[in-house]
């Protein structure tokens, strides 16, 4: 939250969004704070159920019809997403926003040929030059074949390319990717996370991952938002945060990422798990799993603050960073 | 040419399925207690008038004997002749052919109509609405025909509304007439037709609604109408055509008890009567072409899967 706010593209302040289930109601969103600014790509990252999809899906309202936003807003490009009409946010997802899904073979109707759906996502009656030339600028090899093809003719990678380019194709202000390359090979995961931020940068709009892949994040993100029990518990510069984590939970999730550990080290898995939140928490939600827990913690809910350039939400947030000195350096690049 | 490369093993399975229908049906009439002779001259009949009944239809030869003249008979296009009536048996199920077919297309356009509208609009309704339609599946899957078309025949007969019960003139001689008469069957019919297309449609129609594709056209925006039309129809309408074929081939192979009941001449009937006085060679006819119709509505429901999703015979694995 240290980018002003006059600049933001998203603003999410204070949101709690929560799903219906035969036991009660389940917050995936807990007060949750973050400001996307224009043109940046920003990661967020977390364990399944830290709340980064509902945070992600939330910017579409793409959630499924159990979930509500209980209190709190978010504003995508000056709309009020939570409160949109129907036509109102389909004109804010058709011009403004682009989703990009894990899957991409799911997110393509089997039984259409790829030039309709890209056609479709253009709109009107484009020409197939018009097809093609959107597909080659997502880099696809042979964009006449597939255009005329259907979605299990391609390749993983190919179609993901298929599907970020019907997320482009009406230059989108934000584009939501979700574990956009989970799906595929290890091979071209990175290939395709070049595509995205070529396309990002051509098209100026914000780029938000939601993903796992710390080592991948480091690489592409801006900006990297930790979201833990619902909320954002660390934001700042990528470097920042991942070299030098402020909350706990930042630096346990950089010691249990592969990819970083030297030769004979052991990666740290994160003991414990994620929590189930039935009301709003008034602890910090990690204080269970944490290795530097006092007894504050367990009795009062942290807010955010300001610390060494970026927010994070501890109460010994200066701690931490001071002995991740001694820790070996995470995220590096 | 892929299209017979993709029909050629399933035309090969079909004839083997005749095949075993035709060894069926032939030993399960000769293992039901009483014959033609019995139907004919009753319970105390002389063993020489039976065995001259039974040579006279060539009922005295050992069974594969008969049942291989029977095939070569069938292959050169000869049914066999009715042992009542002495008349080819094929004539007369090509004469009841088109009572059975208007009864079916009545029944099938019913089912249709209501089924598939109330199916959609009920699954994409959602899990909370759409109860109603859910009723109406349960209601009209359970009741049978035997009750639904008593309870109409009752009405119908005590009220004289415009419908009628039984008497039952053709189409080329009146064709109100016909219809009057044809409505009632062919209504009793459609119930369960009604419930079944419903059913399958509106399952069909909310799977498909929690596909990923569906989520992503709706994240791009498109139109709720337009995303039912272009991929929510067809991608459910693989099952809806399973069970619509399936039921077409029940109402083409003669709805036997509707038949009986409304006195309608169509094959089930037919048929029906011709078990009943173990007049072989209707039976064998019947069940024989009540299995080629269904294999033939069959082969067609597999052309329209592979019409419908490009994935079937294209040997993808998804």
């Amino acid at each position: 939250m240290s980018k002003g706010s006059a600049s933001a593209l998203v603003e999410i302040d204070d949101l709690v969004i929560a799903y219906d289930t035969p036991a009660g109601p389940i917050r995936g969103l807990d007060g949750a704070r973050l400001a996307i600014g224009q043109g940046e790509t920003l990661a967020i990252v977390g364990e399944s159920g830290s709340g980064k999809t509902t945070l992600g899906m939330a910017a579409g309202r793409l959630l499924p019809p159990e979930a509500r936003a209980e209190s709190g807003r978010i504003t995508v490009d000056g709309v009020d997403v939570v409160g949109a009409g129907n036509e109102e946010l389909r004109a804010l997802r058709r011009d403004r926003l682009g989703f990009i899904f894990q899957n991409p073979m799911s997110a393509l109707d089997p039984t259409m040929r790829i030039g309709r759906q890209v056609a479709r996502a253009i709109g009107g009656n484009p020409a197939v030059e018009t097809i093609a030339a959107l597909l080659r600028r997502a880099e696809l090899d042979d964009p006449d074949r597939v255009v005329g093809a259907f979605p299990h003719e391609l390749s993983g990678g190919m179609a993901q390319r298929v599907v970020i380019a019907m997320a482009i194709a009406r230059k989108p202000k934000l584009i939501v990717a979700d574990e956009p390359t989970a799906s595929l090979d290890a091979s071209i995961r990175e290939k395709v996370m070049v595509t995205l931020g070529k396309l990002r940068g051509e098209t100026g709009a914000s780029l938000v991952i939601l993903s796992h892949d710390l080592r991948l994040i480091a690489r592409h993100a801006d900006r990297v938002a930790v979201m833990y029990g619902g909320r954002v518990v660390e934001v700042g510069e990528t470097a920042t945060v991942l070299e030098q984590p402020a909350h706990p939970y930042t630096r346990a999730l950089i010691a249990a990422a592969a990819g970083n550990e030297k030769p004979g080290q052991r990666l740290e898995p994160i003991l414990g798990t994620p929590p189930v939140l039935t009301a709003r928490c008034e602890a910090c939600a990690y204080e269970p799993r944490c290795n530097f827990a006092e007894p504050v913690c367990a009795t009062t809910r942290p807010e955010e603050r300001d610390v060494a350039g970026r927010g994070a939400v501890c109460h010994f947030a200066e701690s931490v960073l001071t002995r991740a000195g001694s820790q070996r350096e995470a995220g590096a690049r | 040419m892929r299209l017979i490369a993709y029909l050629l093993p399933r035309i090969a399975a079909a004839l083997i399925t005749i095949l075993g229908v035709s060894v069926l049906v032939f030993l399960a009439l000769r293992l039901i207690p009483g014959g033609y002779a019995d139907i004919l001259l009753g319970p105390f009949v002389t063993p020489e008038a039976r065995a001259t009944i039974a040579e006279r239809y060539g009922l005295d030869q050992p069974v594969v004997l008969q049942y291989f003249h029977w095939l070569v008979s069938l292959l050169q296009g000869d049914f066999g002749v009715s042992m009542v009536t002495r008349k080819p048996v094929l004539d007369e199920f090509l004469r009841r052919a088109p009572v059975t077919i208007e009864l079916a297309m009545i029944a099938l356009v019913v089912a249709l109509s209501f089924g598939l509208p109330l199916g959609i609009a009920s699954g994409t309704a959602g899990r909370s609405r759409g109860g109603v339609a859910r009723f109406i599946g349960a209601i009209g899957a359970s009741v049978p025909d035997v009750v639904l078309g008593s309870v109409l025949i009752f009405v119908f007969s005590v009220w004289s509304l415009w419908l009628r019960v039984g008497g039952y003139v053709p189409f080329s001689e009146d064709p109100v007439g016909n219809l009057r008469v044809m409505l009632l069957p062919g209504l009793t019919l459609s119930v369960f037709g009604v419930a079944l297309v419903l059913r399958t449609t509106r399952d069909a129609v909310m799977r498909v609604m929690t596909e990923g594709y569906i989520t992503a056209a709706v994240a791009r925006g498109e139109r709720p109408r337009d995303i039912i039309r272009l991929h929510v129809l067809r991608n459910a309408s693989i099952p809806v055509v399973t069970v619509v074929t399936t039921y077409f081939g029940f109402l083409l192979s003669g709805a036997v008890v509707v038949e009986v009941l409304f006195s309608i001449p169509g094959i089930g009937l037919y048929t029906f009567s011709g078990l009943l006085n173990r007049d072989y060679a209707i039976v064998q006819a019947g069940v024989l072409l009540a299995a080629v119709v269904f294999i033939t509505i069959n082969m067609l429901a597999d052309v329209l899967y592979a019409a419908i999703d490009p994935r079937v015979g294209a040997g993808a694995k998804r």
